[in-house]
């Protein structure tokens, strides 16, 4: 049903999303649950094309509701090491952890690849006499002479931000902290980050690394969202900046500069908490997010309502960040990605790209070489017009690149050549899938894949059949969906601690004692941000493995904590899940214990459209070459944005939109949803 | 005409089958990682393959270990050999036989059938480090074994799962003859499940793309590799090249470098290694490789070579070797004992490969890396008041410094040439395992050997032993003597060698080669790791980045001045300020210059004498002087000292520019950003 509209409220909820190239608004109109979205390129200083962006979604900030932000800024700081300096306290004898990192390397073969360099140089990382042993005992009290020289030293540096990492303080902190209060009265207005805080868990380098990136970033998100959030008050917003972080919910401003590196993978979750969203308005609670851009595809799986998150991730390798973050996996395959033939004269597909300059040969802007972006081009699945006429694709250059890279070496026709240029793409996309889903014991078929970003829904339903989804999803706006990534999410807070016990020796009270700690240091930051206690929610996890193993399973566990054979049970089910096989007579240990602390926003109401008792008419037809059919045939063209609920596209069938284009294979049926979202059925062989 | 069009297989197929292997092995891999028990294996030593009916490699992943390459398609022989005919379903085999193949018997290979329909395709194998297998010391490192009964338990090829069932009681005695059998089963069954994983996922390609299809891809992608590696070759020039490098001596004989040489020859599409000038009898240790270890150090490191191909038996097509007659240092006979392959023939063998490659590809140049060590302490924890027997061990392996390259400097802090994907174990989780505090775990100072491109830095590790009784230390390594040299002028880095109590009461230096040494409550064990060698001539550096070195505390201003003749004064330590003196830095230079050659010949004896009298470092004797003694005696190793500056001549001084080093103008500043 549609609502009735109140055309006096002009309440809206607008989320955003800055990339490094585009920055993408998302309005929702509060009184219809209209949603429309506006892009803007991204400015120098991010804030001003995030204005920008709100302006030209025709928002007045007097009207915002709640505005919510993810944003690439954490990110690109990392990378491009522009932060200011920073300074390393840490365990005498221990100067070098976050260089010395684990040791290894991701590329094991090329002598002449570089690692990334640690975030704060040995110059600046500066030791203390103290000592912690395993136990939590206190081996060497903290040297308070050398403790103060040091502030002294940092002081006369200038430096305002500093990270405190000592040998074994998850399980002790006594010393980090005492070091903190020396540095902290020496300099009150430096921001201190200490690794007990940050991230309380065993294994140096992973918590070090944690926090050194933390004190690093800490200015600049710091800096960054007291800005915005200035900006957008001075403009007329009433309510807090809440910006998404990596593990899938927001923060106030205030607790990002305490938790700046949260914010590392801003930019990547959304698209996979938007992905979740579409599918789940679609009726799907399983879900695998396919991102596909110029030069990359990004992955996440849904299981059940919750997206996979991971403790192991990096910006650069060798540098862990720990912070639970949802897990995508990025491979080198998107619209840009280059097919070339190797040594060997076989087919290759990716990972380099002809990024933005100069771009596919169909740009011509001087780019030879064939890409897959060419290929769709000369198969005419895309439009040599997009984005309604504003882009013109010169389908003759795509055809020579083609011809000359690979068509030639192969022996093949053109045609050929881009049929066989996007299978090896899309077959390299199928393997990541793969890894995500049947690789962690998912079977795909009770998946439905959400195809979005400007080329997913190119190659969406090709992939589907070869992993044999049954469904994908076309959101409405794919090349905008991360912006709608933010609006829906939570406050959250992911808070751990190491909890390292035999399951058949725990103390169930103590065990419950330990979560109801982390609940209350869970809603001091609730509290923090201003959520009252009827919005609070609590879910305990705890994290378990056969004694003798080193990798963990994390485990829901129901509050309170009466007896752990409902988890152990849970324990061998997922362990045999995702290893295909258990060991349900071995011992099993306790790892870590951790609380999910949320915040419940008030959540918004998306309009849901009454399908419309009309047919679907194409606007024209194309020449296009499906890779069911043995040649090129006059396809029906649709126009998106005149697709109603309730129709239907037959395919074989091509439905162009401004920001992407859809392919609806020939055997396959496109019906636009009640979200107005294409939902394509696709039959299994 | 390339290979992959002969076999039939359209070309989109090919690439998809080809990626479609190296994601199954990875696949392998991952759950490997994940559901280990041996915190060796966890640490990333380990590796898999899928390997065809013949045991040929069809694919290696994209993370194993380098010094595991090379000999996965040897124990799948040595299955193929024990068991043709007798290979079915479910049956799943474990080896580590170092005389058919294997490296060391620590390496555990899980070998299973894979099956389509009845018919056997191939097998899918899955090699992991086990922490103990058993044998006379803690780990299964036993430098005094004379024979290989006395390092660990050598596993012939054993059936341990037939048609899908468990054989428990051979399991049983294989775990139970190793120092931790819960971790023993807990890693076979991870492998043995990893390998199913492999089975899998073939049948489920099987069933899209039919079985002809598999079976021609298995040798499709072998003869792409094949073409690839033959392609590149051909286009390098053609000719002959050759070097050597040393082990520190064989124990029996008493001191004097042992050399391994290597021959390599690139003729048309082809590259051939001769390793039969290498010393002709196996030493008396463990420090010796059988063919496996021997063929995997020239695969690793001709592969490194060509970063971008990947793996299988294709190459072996293309890179071949001549290990000579059997019984050498480098194709040692049944019983020779061989756990320390790696510390000894395979990474002498790896380095003299990059030697010999950059005079063929000078753009990607490398000097000598650190050598792999492994430092063995197990004992009884007597943490517990209760008074339990607990057995702990503390195996620890140091990351080090890499070969200076031309014009860059050596990475720091890297897992060996071994495998650079072998990480450092976190303390923090040692700690909580074994009752060994570590004291110190960071960059050494001055150990990147210096060039004019500066060697990776090296690693200090110390720990002291807290509440243990009975308790034992060994260790495994190499380069105390034939120290890990630099290239092109560049200097070597410093010596490995285990010390207790240095400068402390009690203090004992233990060498680089030794076990079951008795430890007690309280005793201080430390070692460095070397960095890399030096390329170029140290006294062509910019002045400027061994200023920058100095503020960020790599190298000492005093070893500035002695290595690379550049002044450095201090303007203010608080803020990590220093600058270059000019005018003292071109007369120190001037006078280095004029000395150094003639340094290199001055009177051994004399040297140690002053290394004895404290007038002279270790360094100093290294570097200048190219003096090799006992570095805790200071007695002179008069042979050692001999090879060490014939090889100095050779790698080193002939490089040395005589001309004076161009004006340099403004001081240099370094200041806190």
């Amino acid at each position: 049903m549609t609502q009735a509209i109140d055309v006096e409220d002009r309440r809206v909820r607008v989320a955003c999303d800055v990339g490094g190239t585009f920055t993408d608004i998302c309005v929702l109109s509060e009184a219809t649950g209209l949603m429309h979205v506006a892009k803007v390129p991204t400015t120098p200083d991010p804030i001003d094309g995030v204005l920008a962006g709100i302006d030209a979604g025709g928002v007045n900030l007097n009207d915002l509701l709640l505005f919510k932000h993810g944003t690439t800024l954490a990110t690109n700081a990392l990378i491009t090491r522009r932060f200011p300096p920073a300074v390393m306290v840490t365990t005498k004898g221990f100067r070098d952890t976050i260089e010395i990192r684990r040791g290894n390397r991701d590329d094991l073969w090329d002598t002449y690849k570089e690692m990334a360099k640690p975030y704060i140089r040995r110059r600046d990382r500066l030791v203390v006499t103290e000592r912690t042993d395993y136990s939590g005992a206190i081996v060497a009290p903290l040297d308070e002479t050398e403790a103060a020289e040091l502030a002294r030293v940092i002081k006369k540096r200038g430096v305002k931000t500093i990270a405190v990492c000592f040998a074994n303080s998850f399980i002790n902190p006594a010393n980090e902290q005492r070091m903190r209060d020396i540095l902290a009265e020496a300099i009150p207005d430096a921001t201190i980050s200490i690794s007990s805080d940050i991230m309380p868990e065993i294994f140096e380098h992973e918590r070090f690394s944690t926090t050194v990136a933390n004190a690093v970033l800490a200015p600049v998100v710091g800096q960054y969202a007291s800005r915005l959030e200035s900006r957008m008050k001075a403009g007329g917003y009433k309510e807090d900046v809440l910006l998404l972080h990596s593990g899938g919910g927001v923060m106030t401003a205030k607790m990002a500069e305490r938790y700046a590196a949260r914010l590392s993978a801003s930019g990547i979750a959304a698209g996979a908490i938007a992905s979740r969203f579409v599918a789940e308005q679609a009726g799907f609670k399983n879900s695998i997010g396919l991102d596909m851009g110029g030069t990359s595809t990004d992955v996440s799986l849904c299981d059940n309502g919750e997206i996979n998150v991971t403790k192991e991730w990096f910006v650069e390798y060798g540098y862990p960040i720990c912070f639970p973050s949802i897990e995508v996996l990025t491979i080198g395959a998107g619209g840009g990605s280059l097919a070339w033939m190797d040594a060997a004269n076989s087919l290759r597909n990716g990972p380099q790209s002809a990024g933005s300059t100069p771009g596919p040969a169909c740009y011509g802007r001087g780019g030879e070489n064939p890409t897959n972006c060419d290929a769709n081009v000369v198969l005419g699945r895309l439009s040599d017009q997009l984005a309604g006429g504003k882009v013109s694709l010169e389908k003759g250059l795509a055809t020579e690149a083609i011809r000359k890279g690979v068509a030639e070496p192969l022996g093949m026709s053109v045609e050929d050549a881009a049929l066989a240029i996007l299978k090896v793409a899309n077959a390299n996309m199928a393997d990541a899938v793969r890894l995500l889903s049947i690789r962690r014991g998912y079977d795909p078929r009770d998946f439905a894949l959400v195809a979005f970003g400007g080329a997913g829904p190119l190659h969406g339903a090709a992939l589907a059949k070869d992993l044999a989804i049954p469904v994908v999803l076309v959101p409405p706006n794919p090349g905008v969906t991360s912006a709608l990534g933010c609006l829906l999410v939570d406050i959250q807070h992911d808070i751990s601690r190491m909890y390292l016990a035999k399951a058949e020796e725990v103390n169930v009270s103590d065990l419950e004692t330990t979560f109801r700690e982390l609940e209350i240091e869970g809603r001091e930051r609730l509290v923090t941000e201003g959520v009252t206690p009827e919005n609070m929610v609590f879910q305990r996890k705890i994290d378990m493995r056969y004694h003798g193993q080193w990798r963990a399973l994390s485990i829901n566990i129901a509050s309170p904590v009466v007896s752990l054979d409902e988890s152990i049970a849970y324990f061998h089910e997922e362990h045999g899940r995702e290893h295909n096989y258990s060991r349900p007579g071995a011992p099993v240990e306790i790892y870590r214990v951790s609380v999910i602390a949320t915040g419940v926003t008030s959540k918004a109401k998306f309009a849901d459209f009454d399908p419309v008792d009309a047919e679907a008419t194409p606007v024209g037809t194309r020449r296009v070459r499906f890779d069911e059919l043995p040649e090129t045939i006059d396809a029906p063209v649709y126009d998106r944005a005149a697709l109603q609920s309730g129709m239907k596209v037959a395919g074989p069938a091509v439905i162009d939109q401004l920001d992407s284009t859809v392919i609806v294979p020939p055997g396959v049926t496109a019906e636009v949803d009640r979200s107005l979202t294409l939902v394509m059925r696709i039959p299994l062989a | 005409m390339s290979a992959n069009m002969d076999h039939g297989l359209d070309p989109v197929t090919f690439e998809v089958l080809k990626n479609a292997y190296v994601n199954i092995v990875d696949q392998m891999a991952e759950q490997i990682f994940r559901t280990c028990y041996s915190f060796v294996i966890w640490s990333r030593d380990f590796s898999s393959a899928l390997c065809d009916a013949n045991g040929d490699t069809i694919m290696q992943g994209s993370g194993d270990i380098a010094a595991h390459v090379g000999t996965l398609h040897y124990t799948a022989k040595a299955v193929i050999n024990a068991f043709k005919g007798d290979i079915h379903p479910g049956d799943v085999f474990v080896v580590n036989d170092v005389y058919q193949g294997g490296t060391h018997f620590n390496d555990t290979r899980i070998v299973r059938p894979m099956f389509y329909q009845g018919e056997l395709l191939g097998f899918a194998q899955a090699n992991g480090h086990w922490a103990d297998v058993g044998g006379a010391t803690p780990g299964s490192f036993n430098v005094n074994a004379i024979d290989h009964m006395a390092e660990g338990l050598r596993i012939t090829p054993v059936r341990v799962w037939s048609k899908g069932q468990c054989l428990h009681d051979v399991c049983n005695l294989i775990a139970s003859n190793t120092r931790a059998p819960a971790d023993i089963i807990g890693d076979m069954e991870a492998q043995a499940e990893a390998t199913k994983v492999a089975e899998q996922e073939v049948c489920r390609l099987i069933e899209k793309y039919g079985l002809d299809v598999i079976k021609t891809s298995f040798g499709a992608v072998q003869d792409y590799v094949e073409t690839l590696t033959r392609q590149r070759v051909s286009a390098l020039p053609d000719g002959v090249w050759e070097t050597e490098d040393y082990i520190d001596l064989d124990p029996g004989v008493g001191e004097g470098l042992i050399p391994i040489r290597v021959r390599m020859t690139i003729k048309d599409d082809t590259v051939h290694y001769d390793l039969s000038k290498s010393h002709p009898t196996s030493i008396r240790c463990f420090l010796n490789a059988c063919f496996g270890g021997s063929f995997a150090a020239i695969v690793a490191g001709t592969k490194m070579q060509f970063p971008e191909i990947p793996l299988n038996s294709g190459f072996y097509r293309v890179v071949t070797v001549d290990l000579g007659p059997a019984g050498s240092v480098v194709n040692a006979a049944w019983p020779t004992p061989v756990a320390g392959f790696c510390s000894g023939p395979f990474e002498k063998i790896m380095n003299s490969i990059f030697e010999l490659w950059a005079e063929v590809m000078p753009e990607r140049a490398m000097a000598c890396t650190f050598n792999l060590d492994y430092l063995l302490i197990g004992g009884q924890d007597k943490r517990d008041a209760s008074g339990g027997h607990k057995y702990f061990m503390w195996y620890d392996w140091m990351v080090g410094g890499w070969g200076a390259r031309n014009g860059r400097d050596g990475w720091a802090a890297t897992g060996p040439v071994f495998g650079v994907q072998l990480g450092t174990q976190p303390f923090e989780g040692q700690e909580r395992l074994a009752p060994v505090l570590t004291t110190c775990h960071e960059l050494r100072v001055d150990s990147g050997g210096p060039g004019e491109s500066r060697g990776g830095m090296g690693v200090d590790k110390g720990v002291i032993l807290t509440k243990v009784d009975r308790t034992v230390v060994s260790y495994c390594c190499d380069r105390e003597r034939s120290i890990t040299w630099g290239l092109w002028g560049g200097l070597p880095s410093i010596p490995h060698g285990v010390w207790v109590n240095e400068g402390l009461e009690n203090e004992r230096y233990l060498g680089s080669m030794f076990s079951n040494e008795s430890l007690s409550p309280g005793d201080v064990v430390s070692r460095p790791s070397a960095g890399g060698g030096g390329l170029g001539d140290p006294l062509e550096r910019d002045p400027q980045l061994v200023c920058e070195d100095v503020a960020d505390g790599y190298v000492s201003i005093e070893r500035a001045a002695i290595d690379y003749g550049v002044v450095v004064k201090e303007v203010d330590a608080d803020l990590a300020d220093y600058v270059v003196d000019r005018e003292s830095t071109l007369a120190k230079r001037a006078y280095i210059r004029a000395n150094r050659g003639k340094w290199l010949d001055e009177d051994a004896g004399a040297i140690a004498a002053k290394y004895r009298a404290g007038e002279l470092g270790t360094l100093d004797l290294i570097r200048q002087y190219g003096v090799i003694v006992n570095w805790g005696s200071g007695e002179l190793l008069e042979k050692t000292t001999q090879q060490f500056r014939a090889m100095l001549k050779r790698r080193t001084s002939p490089y040395w520019s005589q001309r004076m080093q161009p004006g340099q103008d403004a001081t240099v500043s370094l200041k806190v950003a």
